[in-house]
């Protein structure tokens, strides 16, 4: 390749390149859409046969697993369990008051505690 | 400024009892012996000139000394850089890397010490390795394959062609820099900024343009790893800035709000399939892409397989964010500055912007075309052709907000998050045809 780039222009190269470049891209995933547009039914069908061997046209085979089991569906149990799962607070005592019911005693603070209970 | 003091003097304190206790063996080899002699000649006088001598050298080997003008400029950038990642949340999980990495390569420092990015030997380079070979890109890859989820692009195949469509920035950019007077190792690397995909970037600029590869001519390529990256991740930083005017500017209002039918659900064996058939399908087509689309669907399948949970949490989680941090580290410290301040960087900056412009465009006006023989139900909003751009998933998100501005019920997320993952598959392909030709 490099002994044909030597002697011609890089810009035309370039053009080259970018022609055969894009279509290559464009192929490609071409025939990765096409394959999952119609390879893939005959593989889960051929599949089908393998392990249950019913005979089965290939029009008959659904791709759905569920058509009224949309994505947004499975979004939105998705983010419930997700918000379930995550609201991981303790139950708090839910009495709301003025006074303090606490005292403001911690044994991190205490001078006496540290005394007492040594290590 | 009392503190400033004290240091002052503890530091001229230990420099002047420096020849007492004999440290001055610590220098190089020369001076000591000076130092010896001195010592032995005059004793009073000579600590004092010692100290002075110690304090000189001891400054010229500060960054103080040794700064330059470029070395200034890039530590502000590498802190705004830093700036942007933590106020406006800008990709801060590459930008305060790489900020951080670009403060730490312009430190000025004597050279011969082991001390900077490109002397060999130092635990930098040695880190740099892992760009110089394209070794981290390929892990990256892995990870963001356990991160995928490619059942949006299952259940509708044909929004693949929209990440093929934003492609044309990788060659329209390519022809740019040729034109530019970039020679066609160099353009291949900077017109793959216009894939708007960091490690595939560096994975192609570290094969073709990584300063060793000679040209038929004689004469060696540039070493632009540096910008490249730099300007491919600032772009993909800039992502929500760059595209919204673009979708405005080229999409009707009606066209913005047109509502997709929600994907149907994909069964798990088609998400097994997929990335075992991609793999075959495109690596067939493009071999040279082996190292990224490989590891991409490798990740992928660990993660779909459902037997492999323990590995897929690795590679998305662990695996992927050791690499983003020795990346993004040594991307950053690669742009110092007598390396990185030249005309090339800011052409392939202006290069970065335009590629990314072209295939924001490239995606939406593919969209637009392919509406034109889908009826009914099927049409698609064109704005998810701007999620082509791979970029993932930070386009998809703009698609997203994009949508909702125009109409607060539509939710595109998920549609755009097809051409998105697409958009990597299709710039991968496109790095290994260019390497192909190129390589």
């Amino acid at each position: 390749m490099t002994q044909i780039l030597l002697y011609t222009d890089p810009i035309s190269q370039g053009y080259v390149i970018l022609i055969t470049g894009l279509l290559i891209v464009f192929s490609a995933l071409v025939i990765l859409a096409l394959f999952f547009n119609f390879g893939l039914p005959v593989m889960l069908y051929a599949y089908k046969i393998i392990t249950k061997g019913k005979d089965k046209k290939i029009s008959e085979i659904k791709v759905k697993g569920d058509s009224n089991f949309t994505g947004e569906l499975s979004a939105v149990i998705g983010a419930s369990i997700h918000m379930y799962l995550s609201e991981q607070h303790d139950i708090e005592s839910g009495i709301l008051t003025i006074k303090e019911v606490k005292k403001s005693y911690s044994p991190w603070s205490s001078k006496i505690y540290g005394v007492q209970n040594r290590l | 400024m009392k503190k400033l003091i004290i240091i002052f003097s503890a530091i001229s304190l230990l420099v002047f009892i420096r020849p007492v206790l004999g440290l001055g063996a610590n220098t190089t080899s020369s001076n000591s012996t000076v130092i010896a002699e001195q010592v032995d000649i005059t004793e009073g006088d000579s600590i004092i000139d010692e100290a002075v001598e110690g304090i000189k050298s001891f400054y010229s080997y500060t960054g103080f000394a040794n700064t330059s003008s470029g070395n200034i400029i890039m530590i502000f950038i590498g802190i705004v850089f830093i700036y942007l990642g933590i106020k406006y949340d800008y990709e801060p999980l590459l930008l305060i890397p790489i900020g951080t990495g670009v403060i730490l390569g312009n430190i000025p420092f004597v050279a011969g010490n082991q001390t900077g990015i490109y002397e060999t030997g130092s635990v930098l380079n040695y880190l740099y390795f892992g760009v110089v070979k394209g070794v981290y890109p390929p892990l990256i890859f892995l990870g963001i394959g356990a991160m995928t989820d490619f059942s949006s692009l299952i259940a509708n195949p044909k929004l693949m062609l929209l990440g093929g469509a934003a492609q044309i920035g990788v060659f329209a950019t390519f022809l740019g820099a040729l034109y530019l007077g970039f020679n066609l190792q160099e353009a291949g690397a900077i017109g793959i900024i216009g894939g708007a995909d960091g490690p595939t970037a560096i994975f192609l600029s570290s094969k073709l343009a990584n300063g060793i590869n000679i040209l038929p001519d004689g004469t060696t390529v540039k070493n632009l790893i540096g910008p490249i990256a730099i300007a491919a991740y600032s772009y993909m930083a800039l992502v929500p800035v760059i595209q919204p005017p673009l979708m405005r500017l080229l999409i009707s209002k009606k066209d913005r709000k047109i509502k997709m039918k929600p994907p149907r659900a994909v069964t798990q064996k088609e998400k097994m399939i997929f990335p075992v058939v991609a793999l075959i399908l495109t690596l067939f087509i493009s071999p040279s892409a082996l190292p990224l689309l490989g590891m991409l669907f490798f990740g992928n399948l660990l993660k779909e397989s459902g037997r492999t949970e323990r590995l897929a949490d690795t590679a998305r989680t662990k695996l992927i964010d050791i690499v983003t941090i020795l990346l993004g580290v040594t991307v950053g410290a690669s742009t110092q500055a007598d390396i990185f301040i030249t005309k090339d960087s800011m052409l392939i900056f202006g290069l970065g912007a335009i590629s990314f412009v072209i295939a924001t465009c490239g995606g939406l006006l593919f969209a637009k075309f392919m509406n034109l023989f889908l009826k009914g139900d099927n049409k698609i909003n064109p704005l998810i052709g701007a999620a082509g751009v791979s970029a993932v998933p930070d386009s998809a998100r703009v698609v997203h907000h994009e949508g909702l501005k125009s109409d607060p019920s539509n939710f595109l997320l998920m549609h755009a998050m097809a051409p998105n993952v697409s958009g990597v598959i299709g710039s991968a392909i496109a790095a290994g045809i260019i390497l192909s030709f190129l390589g």
